[in-house]
């Protein structure tokens, strides 16, 4: 199986590998341009994680969507941070699916505060998510094919 | 930081001509770094505990120390009925001749009692003087007050406040939503002291 060689296809490849990156990377900002605290609260209304972990969970993963995003803006890895963008995204969406079906009134937590979970934000991240698991697929089949990958 | 001036010179004019909403609601320094506003309803019990737990201490280490200018804001929930509001407006004019505190602590205190028996205006009256719950009376007529109440819950509800108590945090001009208090506020403390340390 191989993508589509076209330059059109490529093109577009391309900017929703810039767009997601740059979306990671805006996401990562305004996360790290505040205290901890307010992202550990957003993660703790989810009553998912023990506290301790929510906590450690809040310093750490916006370093890392930071990491990915520039990656994937950077086209570096791409097989690895494709993979990570699709599993982050997974869990972000399967966790506010079952917030909205549980219909907790909850933060999103997804790009700084005041962003209650709904019906947009679940189209949102679906959207982010059909993407991200549409450039990892091209990663892997295109691998031994560098100038066809984005 | 000339972007902030320049915005609130623009905003000057605006608010010159706007109502005194918050009068006597307030307490602290208004120049202090943070402002943090509570929206409340007097007949939520989780208000009443963190109003009892919380408030004091936030106000000793926060409010009197400089560091946050805290203002009340009424939010009755339409799910605990008109009572809600009725407790709201008296506390709001009670503000406006400077003894919100008094009726604020006096509505959460007895909360159970005036929710049940529909008694607002004996537990307002409770903490007033005889020529304080004339001048009360008299706000509770004037359609400002209940302008006011509604003007809380149209501000809050754009932040958004979903539920209460929800403490807003304002800093460099932008607004943070908090109504995490499963920990009693330890989180929220922590994040105030990040903020200022920035």
């Amino acid at each position: 199986m191989a993508f589509s060689n076209s330059k059109p296809f490529r093109i577009g490849v391309t900017l929703l590998r810039l767009a997601l990156g740059g979306i990671f990377i805006y996401a990562a900002y305004v996360k790290l341009a505040e205290p901890w605290q307010l992202f550990s609260a957003g993660i703790r209304s989810y009553e998912i994680l023990p506290d301790p972990l929510a906590d450690l969970l809040a310093r750490t993963l916006p370093w890392f969507e930071l990491l990915v995003g520039i990656l994937l803006v950077v086209g570096r890895w791409l097989r690895f941070s494709s993979v990570t963008m699709s599993a982050l995204l997974m869990v972000f969406f399967s966790l506010m699916v079952r917030a909205a079906v549980k219909g907790q009134t909850i933060e999103c937590g997804c790009f700084g505060p005041g962003e209650t979970i709904s019906w947009k934000t679940l189209l949102r991240d679906g959207s982010m998510l059909a993407g991200s698991l549409l450039l990892t697929l091209v990663a892997f089949v295109n691998r031994r094919k560098p100038a066809a990958t984005a | 930081m000339k972007t902030s001036v320049a915005a609130l010179a623009l905003l000057l004019p605006c608010l010159a001509g706007a109502p005194d909403y918050g009068k006597g609601k307030g307490l602290g320094n208004p120049a202090a770094p943070l402002l943090v506003e509570m929206y409340s309803d007097f007949q939520c019990p989780h208000c009443k505990h963190l109003h009892e737990t919380f408030i004091p201490g936030f106000v000793k280490d926060y409010v009197t120390t400089g560091k946050v200018y805290f203002v009340c804001r009424e939010f009755p929930l339409p799910g605990f009925g008109p009572k809600s509001r009725e407790a709201a407006a008296y506390a709001t004019a009670a503000g406006k001749i400077g003894r919100f505190e008094e009726v604020s602590n006096a509505l959460f205190a007895n909360q159970a009692s005036w929710a049940m028996s529909g008694k607002i205006w004996e537990t307002v009256a409770s903490v007033l003087s005889p020529a304080e719950q004339t001048k009360v009376q008299a706000l509770m007529k004037d359609p400002a007050i209940a302008g006011e109440v509604q003007h809380d819950v149209d501000t809050g509800a754009k932040i958004p406040v979903r539920s209460t108590p929800t403490l807003v945090v304002t800093y460099r001009l932008q607004q943070r939503p908090w109504d995490y208090w499963q920990d009693d506020g330890k989180l929220f403390r922590g994040y105030l002291d990040g903020l200022l340390k920035q």
